[in-house]
């Protein structure tokens, strides 16, 4: 901690977030905001002054609330940046005359009650998210009973009852009458591998090991002490884990098979005791303990929503953030630049977050010593030609990549192409059809629409599907040969933004039964706000269909994240049902009406045509 | 920008089908599908591998390209995700442009999911090498965009992990931006007083 | 435009329900029934 607080190259921002994120790879613009301290960490010097003289006293939260701290306060000992921070809440009032007693003892004269949050902007090539995980509260779980009984604990207040910097000074007690306990029991898989709706059903990890270990630092603190762990497995799989958890037996430990399944006290001693089937003698028993300690479960960082919109990061099942490939990426992100690292994406322990920490270090080194890198051909062009000037285009840019067209100055809009991402929905909302998308053209879609539909055209469900989330849904799903009809066929575009009117429309044309268009969540579309585009143009579709007398619900919307393998290949199923209702009539119907569509649409564009050139050769005459 | 071409050639498709060992042809029957797409407009070349990412099999589509001519190369095989920049880079050292490739997904987006139903999947592997193909007519090649790399990284989070980062990019050279929402470094793991399996002090 | 009441139907169930709808602030739909996101905002009935 001291070592990154005084390293020359690293600029240590504390008490700040990230406040905004814009560019691309190598190009980050990102602001923080820097929140008000109160405090001049480059003045202050911990000499703990201030501290003595506030009249406010509030839990500690670092203690876990077993003990009171100051509103002006150092977090704890070796906090880095060593500085005492104002916490205003609770401050009596930054108004001197309320009280002011902590700035009148400052020699340095380092307290600013008039502090304000500062933003401050910089630039980076590449960012890696570490921004960890938050413990699972207990409190749902009433029948052990950690809200209504003194006793009962969780592990991460063990660990300040146990540490010497602790609000005990190491003297392991109980906080019901400070005595030491001599018999303490920890009930595992608290929040962690849940069945029943509370908690979460995934494994934490962490939690097995932790316990041995408290155990071990009970049996040395305290030999002879009584210490009870009641599991379901334990999971000691890492490097000398199981030697720890065999010592720990050895010191006497008891391990129980089964999980309590109510915690009753004893209102006169405090005990507590447990009702619990031991499954491996299949016999209901009890125990009394003087503590009991939760094993409390790893949970996704409940604030974590904001990072994962900036940084476009999307989440597994279980809320933690996806990596770009499970065994071969794990820590890039999708977005190219962009690494994740430690409890963020998923729960594990300190050395293994040490381990994916110098991983995305070093992944991030690659970018940063190549010292450029190239951009897929994948942008947007306009057709100056064929532009109106009606500036749609830079409306729906969610990059901003599109400078405004203006038909008075005849300036026809700008791409700017290390800006634009490539996601495509300007090309599908230009009316005029004067923006292609590199590697993603019309022609190049409309002809794999036409190929597949070439065939047996009744047979196939025709399936938009984005590259990054639904798309992947799909080689999820069949990762894990989650098994669905054979009549979808996939055509990838980079974001669902991209999936022109025009394609739903041909698809149709020529004798789809259905479409099926596909994205992902709104939270997690890799193009900022794209997807809202696709949502748009799907109601204008299907009030087109209805007005042509096709059935809207011929064509389908999913949103499938990456993560969603399960729901991929249900809602290919579900279309296979839908499918089977489409008669050959409707078929018929469909093909023969957007023929007619497709024949009006084109005799008006050629009346346009020749509008347009007649006013070309006034203008020319004119002049 | 899109390179030009200087006058519309002459189309001379390749088309790679990969068994994947029998990760797809233990239910797509690749010969079939190959047979499949000699018969496509344009198509002058099939060749079917057992792994067509192994070096033998991105050897077999340098060679194609030469002895064919190639200026086009479809290969049916896994998701895009995985290999696509294998086969880019294939292509791009046999002298064609990357953007000249394209690849048709058979084995998540087929085999995997249709096990058991031989016929039907063989049939939708020839669906999509057919769409791929089609989609292969009209790509063109493409030139990349080169961007710098500011040299500089923004780690998020001060926990056990970000210091780690933070100090293992700044020992390396680089400037690092180490953000923290507290007002201290040291998140989660600054609480705990011991850490397992050393069992020494977690600051 | 201001948050205006709205009626939605589902595609995959045929479910309809009441919402609000802000096109200036697009919110992912599902449909309360059946979790399909194929939920239409159907057109505003015209004035017989």
């Amino acid at each position: 901690m001291m070592d990154v607080g005084r390293h020359p190259n690293v600029e240590l921002m504390s008490f700040s977030e990230v406040e905004s994120v814009s560019g691309f790879v190598g190009n980050f613009h990102v602001t923080v905001r820097k929140k008000a301290r109160y405090v001049d960490p480059s003045e202050c010097t911990a000499c703990g002054e201030c501290e003595k003289v506030c009249p406010v006293a509030v839990p500690d939260e670092y203690q876990q609330g077993f003990s009171s701290r100051k509103a002006i306060y150092l977090p704890f000992p070796q906090a880095v940046p060593s500085s005492y921070v104002l916490d205003m809440e609770n401050c009596l009032g930054n108004n001197p005359i309320a009280c002011g007693k902590c700035a009148d003892v400052c020699e340095k004269e380092c307290i600013n009650y008039d502090d304000q949050d500062e933003l401050v902007n910089f630039e980076v090539g590449v960012i890696i998210a570490a921004t960890g995980m938050d413990v699972y509260d207990p409190t749902e779980y009433d029948e052990y009973g950690y809200t209504r009984f003194d006793n009962v604990i969780t592990s991460m207040e063990f660990e300040r009852l146990i540490c010497a910097g602790g609000p005990t000074g190491g003297h392991f007690i109980r906080p019901s009458d400070h005595e030491s306990p001599k018999s303490i029991g920890f009930i595992q898989c608290v929040g962690s591998r849940s069945k029943d709706g509370r908690g979460n059903p995934y494994c934490s990890n962490i939690c097995c090991m932790n316990t041995v270990k408290d155990t071990l630092l009970l049996c040395d603190h305290y030999p002879g002490v009584e210490a009870k762990v009641f599991y379901m497995d334990i999971r000691a799989f890492g490097k000398g884990f199981e030697d720890l958890y065999i010592r720990s037996k050895e010191e006497g430990v008891k391990y129980i098979r089964g999980i309590p399944g109510d915690v009753v006290e004893d209102s006169q001693t405090k005990n507590l005791v447990l009702n619990v089937e031991n499954t491996t003698t299949g016999k209901i028993e009890k125990h009394e303990l003087d503590l009991l300690v939760l094993s409390q479960g790893v949970i996704p960082r409940r604030d974590g929503a904001q990072i994962k919109q900036l940084l476009t990061l999307s989440s597994t099942s279980d809320g933690f953030v996806m990596e770009s490939h499970p065994k071969l990426k794990p820590v890039d992100a999708p977005t190219k630049g962009v690494y994740i690292a430690g409890c963020v994406e998923s729960p594990k322990d300190v050395k293994d977050s040490v381990t994916q920490a110098s991983a995305a270090a070093a992944r991030a080194s690659i970018l940063l010593n190549a010292g450029k890198t190239k951009i897929e051909a994948i942008t947007s062009n306009v057709d100056i030609e064929k532009c109106n000037y009606c500036d749609v285009c830079s409306k729906v840019c969610p990059y901003n990549a599109i400078l405004s067209a203006d038909k008075k100055t005849n300036k026809p809009p700008t791409i700017i192409e290390a800006a634009c991402a490539g996601c495509g929905a300007c090309a599908a909302e230009c009316p005029q059809d004067a923006i292609s998308m590199r590697h993603f053209t019309d022609e190049q879609i409309m002809a794999q629409v036409d190929a597949l539909l070439s065939v047996d055209p009744h047979k196939h469900l025709i399936v938009f599907a984005c590259n990054w989330c639904s798309y992947a849904g799909g080689d999820m799903a069949g990762t894990s040969r989650l098994q669905y009809p054979t009549t979808c066929k996939l055509i990838r575009t980079m974001c669902s933004g991209r999936v022109d009117e025009k394609f739903v429309l041909q698809a149709f044309r020529l004798g789809a039964p259905m479409v099926l268009v596909s994205g992902c969540h709104f939270s997690d579309c890799h193009y900022i706000n794209a997807v809202h585009w696709t949502q748009k143009r799907m109601d204008r579709l299907w009030n087109k269909l209805d007005r042509l007398g096709i059935r809207a619900d011929r064509l389908q919307l999913e949103w499938i994240s990456a993560a969603e393998g399960q729901k991929f290949a249900k809602v290919m199923r579900d279309m296979e049902e839908k499918l089977k209702q489409v008669t050959e009539e409707e078929i018929e119907y469909t093909m023969k009406k957007l023929e007619e569509e497709a024949k009006k649409e084109e005799e008006k564009k050629a009346k346009k045509a020749v509008k347009r050139a007649k006013v070309t050769q006034d203008q020319e005459v004119n002049a | 920008m899109a390179v030009k071409t200087k006058e519309p050639e002459e189309l001379r498709i390749g088309v790679f089908v990969c068994e994947c060992g029998l990760n797809i042809q233990g239910t797509v029957d690749c010969t079939s599908v190959s047979e499949y797409a000699e018969t496509m407009p344009d198509v002058v070349a099939v060749i079917q591998n057992k792994y067509t990412c192994a070096d033998p099999g991105q050897n077999e589509i340098k060679k194609a390209i030469a002895e064919h001519n190639l200026n086009r190369v479809v290969v049916a095989s896994c998701t895009p995700k995985i290999h696509e920049p294998t086969f880019r880079q294939c292509v791009a050292d046999a002298g064609l442009n990357p953007y000249l490739f394209e690849m048709v997904n058979i084995r998540e987006h087929c085999s995997w999911v249709h096990q058991g139903e031989k016929d039907f999947a063989t049939e939708k592997a020839k669906d999509l090498v057919r769409s791929g193909v089609a989609r292969a007519r009209f790509l063109q090649p493409q030139i990349e965009a080169e961007v710098p790399i500011t040299k500089a990284a923004l780690v998020i989070g001060g926990g056990v992990t970000g210091i780690q980062t933070a100090l293992d990019l700044a020992d390396g050279g680089h400037k690092v931006y180490l953000v923290e929402k507290e007002p201290t470094i040291g998140g989660i793991m600054a609480a705990l007083d011991k850490t397992y399996p050393t069992m020494d002090c977690s600051i | 435009m201001a948050p205006r009441p709205v009626l939605f139907k589902c595609l995959m169930c045929g479910h309809e329900y009441d919402g609000m709808y802000d096109a200036d602030n697009v919110t992912e739909r599902t449909c309360p029934k059946c979790r399909s996101n194929s939920v239409r905002r159907l057109p505003a009935k015209k004035d017989k």
